[in-house]
């Protein structure tokens, strides 16, 4: 990890960094695709002015300017003094939120989304998977989303382990991960680990854990094997420090990848991001969770969270859930669009996540449910895809909302970004401008590509115009 | 925000929902105001502060001076906002309930060529997707199956009724036809094979093209033969009862709905259309705008989405929100759908994404009212708010297409739907568990 930082660092300089090397590119032509974007150059000193600011935390700004300093927020309010050398990002007329956080992300896992072979694959690591050149990524800062939290599938109980990645585009994947953000692990409950609703492979068994109580034994037994290897653990390194000069040198215990994850969740250092639907194997999870001392941080589609919200809320665990979704299975048919709102009002941080590369592209659309269906306010809503599903991943003191210290990750909007009609025009990271839409290739420069190539540019002698 | 139930001054209308939920007579029948409500008829300028009076089944009269007969329900409207109920024109309303439980769907037969099959027949008027979609302001969908190259018929339903014969309102629309594709483009996932396999895919989709023509062809010739044996004043000695159902398409009554993405399935589509002299309706049509002129000359109407898409990874990543609005520019009357049962309620939206990139809002109203209306050939019916037509309205606290908007009345036929479904009453069951104090 501290080698990525350290990457990242030069990044957030703007220090030649392989394809960072190029630095702005005014003459980038959209036509040449997403790929060859520019690296935007280092967000040193910026200043978003004449914005409309919903901060997420302190309301709306009507009017008023987010000054970045070395990748961070230095100052928001209506009256900001921007410095000399300031790069300006007039927003008149637009809106700024804080970059959106999907805190449920299969994305850039090409080919790597379910080990899945055995229940529990503790050990295997999304990071190991992630494509850099992956077009969703772009597709989802164009949708303004600016981190996401990169899971395993939910094929077994244990999928392994999570990445929380800035969407830095075009920059190698490890300096896309976000240094310093507590580690995650996919646990998943229910009928996709009982994987009842696919046909199975020609020669696949079944696979214990088959029903939701072999799924609770399952765990159960993981987290005891795993109790007992961090008490080998804890006794070993007792005799190292105990061991007297002479005294033979002690033995550590056999190395296992698969419980190193699991002690961190018991030691709490690895956050446990659950897929379940189901309120009965929601408690359950609450439960087994408290009978080993961890906290689940999320659970994840929670589609019945709001038959359980008191135990939810009790238990401290966060609640990420789809806006609307519902009825695709048979898990999902009590799911209902209040789930959210209903959730929040019982005291549980709520986020609404995308699970999908399309949906990542419009959640400030699906967020807006939440007002629709249980009347969740404007602030409320905002909060359920950027600083709570921050909270979530450990990492608000960081990111999720525009206020000071905090990294400038901002997504300028043309409009009201809960209305129709409104689209996201830029989206900051570390206050680079990753994607704008005045430089996208959008299909407007396509068509206009293909009428040029229909109809030639007329050959004359007049070769007074300099152009190639 | 919430999705109030009928309340107040309401409490006749409530009793009105108790009735069934369609009132299929054209006689007169309970009148109905909605005064001092913003109008939107969609074909007319909008009314800032007018009634709309329902009496029976019908708009009895739409304007800003209409007088309320003695007896009328009153509904009072300030502050609110009436457009006509929206279209989706393609789901699978009633064939399907949980997508992955098998024994809940009818959504796909066997077989390549079913065009005698009817979507309407397998229709679950009580399907528990029903209530949820149509509180979202969704009055009337066309519902069809998949599989095969020709799937049957689909049918244009309003969202209320007893049978599937009462909620129709076209029980045959269109002839869905699903053109082959080669799958290498759009949808999910990405995938694909490598050059082999998109050979072999090529292959097939050539053979399945000349497939069809030919099942056209066969039953063009079976038409012709049976039109002259009626004319002998005799019989064919077999009755063909997929080819029967082919006739209407060929006398170019019953539109064929050719679901396509690509442009290459749409220029397939086209080329049937001109082989068999058969109107042609494209849906889908992710990449329409590359023929937009086209289908603009030739008066063909595209129904688009779902919005819901990813595009291909070499084309523009606006492509999908994007499309809606180049076609609408070059004139190609546009309808959208939702291509599901579940999420049908969330049409309004897609609406509104692609006016986020270049579709104009009046345009996109026009797109889920009275276009479909009149692609389906119901304009005289549905559509808009005029006198005469039926009474398919939704009361909003403002434009549809915003998800903060909230339905306050909803009418099918002129009677007053209660805004309840699945979902607001399970929220209502668990709102109501004891918080954990108070346990």
């Amino acid at each position: 990890m501290r080698q990525v930082h350290a990457l990242v660092g030069l990044a957030l300089l703007g220090l030649p960094l392989g394809a960072a090397a190029q630095g702005p590119d005014t003459s980038w032509d959209p036509q040449a695709g997403p790929l060859a974007t520019a690296t935007p150059a280092a967000g040193t000193l910026v200043a978003v002015t004449n914005a409309t600011i919903m901060t997420a935390t302190r309301g709306t700004i009507p009017r008023g300017t987010i000054l970045i300093r070395n990748g961070r927020i230095a100052a928001v309010g209506a009256d900001v003094t921007i410095p000399a050398g300031a790069r300006i990002i007039d927003a008149e007329g637009k809106y700024v939120t804080p970059g959106i956080v999907d805190a449920h992300s299969h994305s850039a896992t090409e080919g790597g989304v379910n080990e899945g072979s055995q229940s529990s694959t503790a050990m295997v690591r999304i990071e190991d998977v992630l494509r850099q050149e992956t077009m969703g990524l772009y597709r989802e800062i164009a949708g303004g989303v600016t981190t996401l939290n990169i899971l395993h599938g939910s094929a077994n109980a244990i999928g392994g382990q999570s990445a929380t990645v800035k969407i830095r585009w075009g920059l190698p994947v490890d300096s896309m991960q976000m240094a310093g953000a507590p580690p995650g692990i996919k646990f998943a409950l229910g009928e996709n680990v009982r994987r009842t609703n696919r046909a199975p492979q020609p020669g696949q068994e079944r696979r214990y854990p088959f029903t939701r109580m072999g799924q609770e034994e399952f765990l159960r037994e993981r987290f005891t094997r795993a109790r007992e290897y961090e008490a080998e653990w804890t006794a070993y390194e007792a005799a190292v420090k105990a061991r007297k000069r002479g005294e033979p040198e002690p033995i550590p215990p056999r190395r296992d990848l698969e419980l190193d994850a699991l002690r961190e969740v018991l030691n709490g250092t690895r956050l446990v991001h659950a897929h379940s639907y189901r309120s009965d194997e929601i408690a359950m999870l609450v439960d087994l969770a408290r009978e080993f001392g961890f906290r689940v941080a999320s659970f994840q589609h929670v589609l019945e969270g709001y038959k359980v919200a008191n135990e939810l809320a009790a238990a401290g665990s966060g609640a990420s859930t789809f806006a609307d979704n519902w009825a695709y299975k048979m898990e999902a048919w009590d799911a209902i669009p209040h789930n959210a709102a209903l959730m929040a009002e019982r005291g549980i941080r709520v986020s609404i996540n995308s699970d999908s590369d399309e949906r990542a592209r419009r959640l400030y659309q699906e967020a807006a449910k939440a007002m629709r269906y249980g009347g969740a306010t404007e602030e409320e809503a905002l909060r359920m895809i950027t600083l709570n599903p921050a909270w979530q991943l450990g990492v608000d003191d960081r990111i999720g909302s525009i206020d000071v210290g905090k990294d400038a990750d901002l997504v300028i909007f043309s409009g009201h970004p809960f209305a129709p009609g409104s689209r996201v025009e830029k989206t900051l990271i570390d206050g680079r401008v990753f994607f704008d839409r005045d430089q996208a290739p959008t299909l407007e420069h396509r068509m206009q590509q293909e009428r040029n190539r229909r109809r030639p540019v007329p050959t004359t002698s007049d070769d007074s115009g300099a152009q190639s | 925000m919430t999705m109030h139930p009928l309340r107040g001054a309401l409490a006749t209308a409530a009793l009105l929902a108790l009735l069934p939920p369609a009132v299929f007579a054209q006689t007169p029948g309970p009148v109905i105001a909605i005064r001092d409500a913003t109008i939107v008829p969609v074909t007319a300028p909008r009314i800032a502060r007018g009634t709309v009076l329902i009496r029976g089944s019908q708009i009895a009269a739409v304007g800003a001076d209409v007088a309320i007969p003695a007896g009328a329900t009153v509904i009072d409207g300030t502050g609110l906002t009436v457009y006509p109920g929206m279209i989706d024109s393609g789901t699978q309303l009633g064939l399907v309930e949980i997508a992955s439980v098998p024994g809940s769907t009818d959504t796909e037969e066997l077989g390549t060529f079913n065009p005698h099959n009817d979507a309407l027949t397998a229709v679950n008027p009580h399907s528990e997707l029903i209530p949820v979609d149509r509180v979202n302001g969704i009055t009337t969908v066309i519902t069809s199956a998949g599989g095969g190259l020709i799937s049957g018929t689909a049918a244009l339903i309003d969202l209320a009724g007893w049978t599937g014969a009462e909620m129709a309102v076209r029980p045959r629309a269109g002839m869905v036809v699903t053109w082959p594709r080669s799958g290498g483009r759009g949808g999910f996932g990405g995938g694909g094979g490598g050059r082999g396999q998109q050979g072999d895919a090529a292959e097939r989709v050539s053979r399945q093209v000349r497939e069809l023509h030919e099942y056209f062809a066969e039953a063009r010739s079976y038409a012709r033969q049976k039109e002259s044996a009626t004319a002998q004043g005799t019989t064919l000695p077999r009755t063909d009862l997929p080819f029967e159902a082919m006739i209407p398409v060929l006398r170019g009554e019953l539109p064929v709905i050719v679901n396509a993405d690509e442009a290459g399935q749409i220029r397939g589509a086209l080329a049937l259309a001109d082989s068999f002299q058969i109107q042609v309706i494209i849906r889908g049509g992710n990449e329409a705008w590359r023929l937009a002129d086209t289908l603009a000359a030739r008066r063909i109407p595209v129904i688009v989405g779902p919005l819901t898409r990813v595009p291909a990874d070499d084309d523009p990543y606006d492509m999908i929100y994007a499309n809606p609005g180049v076609l609408a520019k070059a004139g190609v009357v546009i309808a959208f759908q939702t291509d599901d049962a579940a999420d049908a309620r969330n049409l309004p939206f897609h609406a509104g994404l692609a006016t986020a990139y270049g579709l104009d809002p009046e345009q996109a109203l026009a797109a889920l009212t009275i276009n479909p209306a009149r692609i389906w050939g119901v304009d005289q019916e549905l559509g808009s708010i005029e006198a005469g037509k039926v009474a398919n309205l939704i009361v909003t606290t403002g434009d549809p297409l915003d998800v903060r908007t909230a339905l306050r009345h909803l009418f099918i036929r002129g009677t007053p739907v209660e805004l309840t479904d699945r979902h607001t009453k399970l929220y209502e069951q668990f709102r109501a568990r004891p918080k954990i104090n108070e346990q």
